[in-house]
């Protein structure tokens, strides 16, 4: 018991009886209106002053000055003059104008700036006389301002200005370069930060978020000098030649970032001095790209590389995500790299990776999926002048798919019947075989040997009325039988009277004779004789040599029947007319 | 010439025979890897059969091979092939009953002479009709031709046929017909409004859901199922009789 009141047990105890819980933190309202007002004021209620002057105020003729005009308000409230009432002497060139926020401690102002680059023709004096111009509605007097140029001056200080360079002057649409903006040391080599830098051109885009600053020693005019060096990545987004130059206001020790310094500079103390500086214009060449441009060129210009590719496992389920590692380098920055787009694929769910990074995840929908996606990439060398390409290829995956139930459980028994609770197992054999899966219906070379019988049948028919036909006409078969005999028995005559045998040519002549009238009759043609013959000759056959070979013919066949011996004529010698006399029959068939 | 004509002879004899040696090859191979629980392998050599020489076993153990790796609209559609071929094959008959009931999808609704046309094979519909035809045209024309006595078997024969192939022609037409009969393939398959790749999409359709193919346009298939119709993407429908 001694123990459970220690004094720290107690003081636990009570702290639970007190403790409450955690309130969020009660602001008044006055508080809040410090919170609001944490920042300076913005100045709108000062009336406006401005400044005018040139730089430097001495110059020789034709030396190049600077005609500024310092206004503090800001520009958009400002009514600025077309034309400014100089001295035709002073011949205007390039201007330009910018606006910054100056600190004055406890409060902010604008600042607007008027620059104009003159050339004096001549020496003497000579002042741009005060003007008003309008500043939100209010009369602003300009001051006048007095520029002396003098004939012969040896020492005379240079205008103060920013120099610029960029490292290339003939370049690619869209290709990054670098410019760098200087702001060479002052007098007792002071250095000043730069702020509200600028390059006076429509056709390039700045990039400020990777600007960097450094204070070195660089050539400036010949001499080497500490200067405030600021470099920015640039690209061209216009085609053509351009000319643009820098402009900044100067902003004393408000350097804004980290700077790093080289060799011995100084400086400046007391309140900041914003003046507006400009450089020279620099032309540079920006050729368009060529037109083309190959699949999966997303703007990537320069000299790029890729390492292989990187999957996570090359063995995974359906929608199991996989993740593609890729990694370019570059010869140039990559911090404006544009990575391959995401591919679309039917068998693949492809999400790219968050920038800066260039990967992609990638979750397979079926397991038809071999192999992961190519993804096309290409860019554009502009030492090569052409497009390369950098496509990332497909990878061989093996993905596995999920299975479906082979057998189920009986819920109903009365089911049993009608569904099967399984698959079948494997078939044995290939089965019932088919040549294809067409239809035969629909196959041609099957439909037309469904026509075979058609045709038999036709054919039969065709037959049918044939014979039907001859059946009517008798004198058709015998005149054909006939010129069949008759051609059986010329052949025979042929043989008779090449073998020399008279007899047998004089009974092959006179069948032939026989056959060739007989359907005339019709009669069997062993039944005709001579007179028959005669008869189906006409008149000047009759009693010419047709008649007299058929009468001679027949005369010769009939003496074997003749009891005495008879005058023997020599029949071959009749094979001329025997042929004619033939011929005319046979044409009478 | 002879010479020539028997080479070509012999060679396609030959083919012919390399062909069904290098199925039979497939068949068994693709056994063997069902058996080794390779479906995915299985499936490909079991479908290149299927592409040498169809055949009811083969179809089936495609199919089978297709529900093992989860393709439910493959492994029917197999199925149905085998049916096509042989519509009493018991394998594919029971593997489709089971395969609806699992993925809930429905046979195809088919017509009066769809359903008839089921009662045989195509192939022996086509003989049926033509062979019925010309018995029927055989039974008028030999007589005559032939001067046989007029019998009353020969008019009866002659009715017969003619009454066989007007029934088999209303199957043929039936067969004809459910050759526009396809299968969707792939699972969520998109049923779009219009066949193009960002038309809108009316519905999914699951894998095995029958649907008649109404024109083509494109790489799409215009379908109808049982309730409604729309465009799907070519790989993800094919029908029976490709």
């Amino acid at each position: 018991m001694r123990q459970f009141f220690h004094p720290s047990v107690l003081a636990l105890l009570f702290a639970v009886f007190c403790a409450r819980a955690q309130t969020s933190l009660q602001i008044s309202p006055g508080g809040l209106i410090q919170l609001q007002t944490a920042q300076p004021a913005v100045d709108v209620t000062t009336p406006v002053t401005a400044t005018a002057e040139f730089d430097p105020p001495v110059v020789r003729p034709g030396d190049k000055v600077f005609y500024r005009v310092t206004l503090d308000a800001a520009e958009a409230a400002i009514d600025w003059p077309e034309k400014i009432p100089a001295p035709s002497e002073l011949k205007f060139g390039a201007s330009a104008h910018g606006q910054t926020t100056q600190n004055l401690g406890n409060k902010f102002r604008s600042l607007t700036a008027f620059i104009y680059e003159v050339r004096p023709v001549v020496a003497g004096n000579f002042i741009i006389t005060n003007f008003t111009v309008t500043v939100a509605g209010v009369a602003v007097e300009i001051p006048a301002a007095t520029l002396e140029v003098v004939a012969t001056h040896s020492d005379l200080p240079a205008p103060r200005q920013l120099q610029l360079e960029t490292s290339v002057t003939n370049l690619f649409l869209g290709e990054p370069f670098r410019v760098r903006v200087l702001l060479p040391a002052g007098i007792r080599n002071e250095i000043e930060a730069l702020r509200e830098i600028q390059l006076n051109s429509d056709g390039l885009m700045i990039d400020k978020t990777a600007m960097r600053q450094s204070i070195e020693v660089t050539s400036v005019g010949g001499q080497l000098k500490p200067a405030l060096v600021c470099e920015m990545k640039v690209t061209p987004i216009a085609a053509g030649r351009q000319s643009f130059s820098a402009q900044a206001f100067t902003a004393g020790r408000e350097f804004s970032g980290a700077i790093s310094i080289r060799g011995q500079v100084t400086i400046p103390g007391g309140p900041t001095k914003y003046i507006l500086l400009v450089s020279d214009k620099i032309t540079i060449n920006v050729r368009p790209l060529p037109a083309d441009a190959p699949p999966g060129f997303t703007g990537a210009i320069g000299k790029f590389f890729v390492d292989p590719p990187q999957l996570s496992t090359n063995r995974l389920h359906v929608g199991e995500p996989v993740h593609l590692k890729i990694i370019f380098h570059g010869e140039n920055d990559l911090t404006r790299f544009v990575p391959p787009a995401t591919p679309r694929s039917r068998d693949w769910q492809i999400i790219a990776d968050k920038p800066p990074a260039t990967g992609f995840t990638l979750i397979p929908q079926t397991d038809e999926a071999h192999e992961t996606p190519a993804i096309p990439f290409s860019y554009f060398d502009p030492a090569a002048e052409q497009y390369f390409d950098l496509t990332i290829p497909s990878q061989p995956v093996t993905v596995i798919g999920d299975g479906l139930p082979t057998q189920l459980t009986a819920f109903d028994r009365d089911e049993k019947s009608t569904m099967p609770l399984k698959l079948s197992d494997l078939a044995p054999t290939p089965g019932k075989i088919a040549t294809s899966l067409k239809p035969p219906q629909l196959r041609a070379t099957l439909v037309c040997l469904q026509m075979l019988p058609l045709l038999g049948l036709l054919a039969l028919w065709q037959w049918d009325c044939r014979r039907r036909f001859l059946e009517a006409h008798p004198e058709i078969v015998r005149r054909r039988q006939a010129r069949r005999a008759l051609r059986r028995e010329k052949r025979e005559l042929q043989k008779a009277f090449a073998t020399g045998d008279a007899k047998s040519f004089c009974e092959h002549a006179a069948n032939a004779m026989s056959i060739a009238v007989a359907p005339h009759y019709p009669a069997n043609p062993q039944a005709l004789v001579c007179a028959d013959v005669l008869a189906q000759l006409d008149e000047a056959n009759h009693n010419g040599i047709a008649g007299e070979t058929v009468r001679k013919i027949f005369a010769a066949v009939d003496t074997q029947f003749a009891l005495t011996k008879q005058t023997q004529v020599d029949s071959l010698a009749l094979k001329a007319s025997v042929d004619a006399l033939l011929q005319t029959l046979e044409e009478k068939l | 010439m002879k010479l020539f004509r028997l080479i070509i002879l012999l060679a396609n004899f030959a083919v012919a025979a390399t062909g069904h040696a290098a199925t039979n090859n497939f068949f068994a191979q693709g056994g063997e890897l069902v058996r080794a629980g390779k479906f995915s392998e299985a499936a490909t050599v079991f479908a290149k059969a299927a592409q040498a020489q169809p055949a009811t076993g083969t179809l089936v153990n495609l199919g089978l091979a297709e529900w093992q790796r989860g393709h439910a609209g493959a492994a029917i559609l197999a199925w149905e092939e085998a049916r096509w071929i042989d519509p009493f094959d018991e394998r594919a008959e029971t593997n489709l009953k089971f395969a609806r009931a699992v993925v809930q999808v429905d046979a195809p609704q088919l017509k009066w002479f769809e359903t008839a046309s089921e009662w045989l094979s195509p192939m022996a519909w086509l003989w049926l009709a033509g062979v019925s035809l010309w018995l029927a045209a055989a039974a008028i024309i030999l007589p005559r031709a032939f001067r046989w006595r007029r019998a009353g078997w020969h008019q009866l024969l002659t009715a017969f046929g003619i009454f066989i192939f007007l029934a088999s022609l209303i199957a043929n037409v039936g067969i004809v017909s459910r050759t526009q009969i396809g299968f969707v393939l792939r699972k969520d398959a998109p049923l779009r409004l219009t066949p193009t790749q960002n038309g809108e999409v009316t519905s999914t359709l699951a894998a095995g859901e029958p649907a008649r193919k109404l024109r083509m346009r494109g790489n799409y298939f215009l379908i109808r199922t049982a309730n409604e119709s729309g465009w799907i993407e070519q790989n993800a429908f094919r029908l029976v009789s490709p």
